[in-house]
């Protein structure tokens, strides 16, 4: 099974053999996983999107069309994720309490550059931290995050480059 | 090249991703540039924690969570039982038969009304007729005694019409035979009643009727009629006619044709 493609497997679910989507996750869950604690610096709520998007994959299987299996898991992940974010805003959450939850997160961080890292990216917008986190930390490229976010791999790139210039910024002025 | 354009180039530049040409220009820059040389040390250190970070694995609960999940979506799938939202076939084919219902539906109220509308349209039509037939009859009775010749004439037509008269009309028509002053009345009432002779009473009329009748043509008439219905009863009064010396010849001749079909 390790020769098979995300893509071939991906087609075999959507046929009905549920089986092999546990092959994918087995492949797929740890990013997912690790792109939402970036995003959200809340670990059960992570899990718990990272639950989800899987679970989407499955009820969805038939919409997959042959595309990089990669780009449509990243796509359903970063709509629950946009759901959850529309769903606090909507009940007013206050912004201290995401940074109480940062800071219970930092507490783990055992690196003090990291930490430091890491309070640079939260001053970044949601799409700029989107994208270092994509193209940085899950080395993700230009032209994937296109097809992920919609996008052509120039314009990515360029506000990959302006994001990046932003979090090296803000890291500098928090020392 | 000016800094602003080369600290553009310093990712592409780490990442390894500039053409040869662009790599010189950077590299040489670099060396003579020592804040574009801090920038860069700056971009790497920031790059370097990034891929230092270790991946977080998520615990053990997500991976359980999922296989549970897994089983009952498997479960859902091979259970017809279960209806799922997603399956387009089931829909479809539910949707096929509510439209085929809708239209047996349709269809079946359409003969089912077309069915009680024969029902009652023709319960409706026979009580008219009979009251078109009873409105006739009387009418018929009126006319018949109608001053008017030709007036008791077509009363004497509409008579003929029906097929079962009643003793009402039948009564009628005799008189007309017998007493009629007109003779073409007398001849259409003769004819009408041929008709009838079924009836022991028009029978009997008709014989009456060639014993009183002095009309040749009626006479005639008279004579083919009996003759045609098979009237033994009628023999004496045509043989009366025969022995009449004031009967004409041809009405004798007539007798003399009618009378062997009869005995």
């Amino acid at each position: 099974m390790k020769n098979v493609t995300d893509e071939e497997l991906m087609i075999l679910v959507s046929n009905g053999n549920l089986d092999m989507m546990s092959i994918l996750f087995d492949r797929y869950h740890v990013r997912i996983f690790n792109f939402l604690l970036k995003m959200t610096r809340d670990r059960d709520a992570s899990q718990d999107i990272t639950q989800e998007v899987f679970y989407k994959a499955i009820k969805y299987r038939t919409s997959y069309k042959k595309g990089k299996f990669s780009s449509w898991i990243y796509t359903i992940a970063r709509n629950i994720f946009s759901d959850h974010y529309q769903r606090k805003k909507n009940k007013d959450q206050r912004l201290d309490e995401i940074n109480y939850k940062t800071e219970a997160a930092d507490r783990i961080e055992k690196d003090e550059t990291a930490e430091q890292l890491h309070r640079a990216l939260e001053q970044l917008n949601q799409s700029d931290r989107e994208l270092v986190i994509m193209n940085r930390y899950q080395g993700i490229k230009y032209q994937e995050i296109a097809e992920i976010t919609g996008s052509t791999p120039g314009a990515v790139k360029t506000k990959v480059h302006r994001a990046i210039t932003k979090l090296k910024n803000h890291y500098l002025q928090n020392i | 090249m000016n800094c602003k354009k080369i600290e553009h180039q310093l990712i592409d530049y780490v990442d390894g991703n500039l053409d040869k040409e662009m790599l010189k220009k950077v590299e040489a820059h670099l060396k003579d540039c020592k804040s574009c040389s801090k920038a860069l040390q700056e971009l790497q250190t920031v790059f370097e924690t990034i891929d230092n970070e270790p991946q977080e694995l998520p615990d053990k609960s997500l991976q359980i969570n999922f296989e549970k999940m897994l089983q009952k979506e498997k479960t859902v799938l091979n259970d017809p039982k279960i209806v799922s939202l997603h399956k387009k076939t089931k829909t479809r084919w539910k949707t096929g038969i509510q439209i085929a219902a809708t239209i047996a539906l349709v269809v079946s109220a359409y003969f089912y009304g077309k069915l009680e509308n024969n029902e009652s349209f023709s319960q409706e039509m026979a009580v008219l007729e009979k009251e078109k037939t009873q409105m006739k009859q009387t009418m018929t009775i009126s006319l018949i005694e109608n001053e008017s010749a030709s007036k008791r004439l077509q009363a004497v037509n509409y008579a003929e019409e029906f097929e079962k008269p009643g003793n009402e009309i039948l009564t009628a028509l005799i008189n007309k035979m017998h007493y009629d002053d007109h003779i073409n009345v007398r001849l259409a009432a003769a004819e009408a009643l041929a008709k009838f002779s079924d009836s022991e009473m028009v029978r009997k009329a008709l014989i009456n009727a060639l014993d009183m009748e002095q009309d040749p043509g009626m006479q005639i008439e008279l004579i083919q009629i009996l003759v045609s219905i098979q009237e033994k009863r009628a023999v004496p009064a045509m043989e009366k006619l025969l022995h009449n010396e004031e009967t004409p010849n041809y009405v004798k001749d007539q007798v003399k044709v009618g009378l062997p079909n009869l005995i």
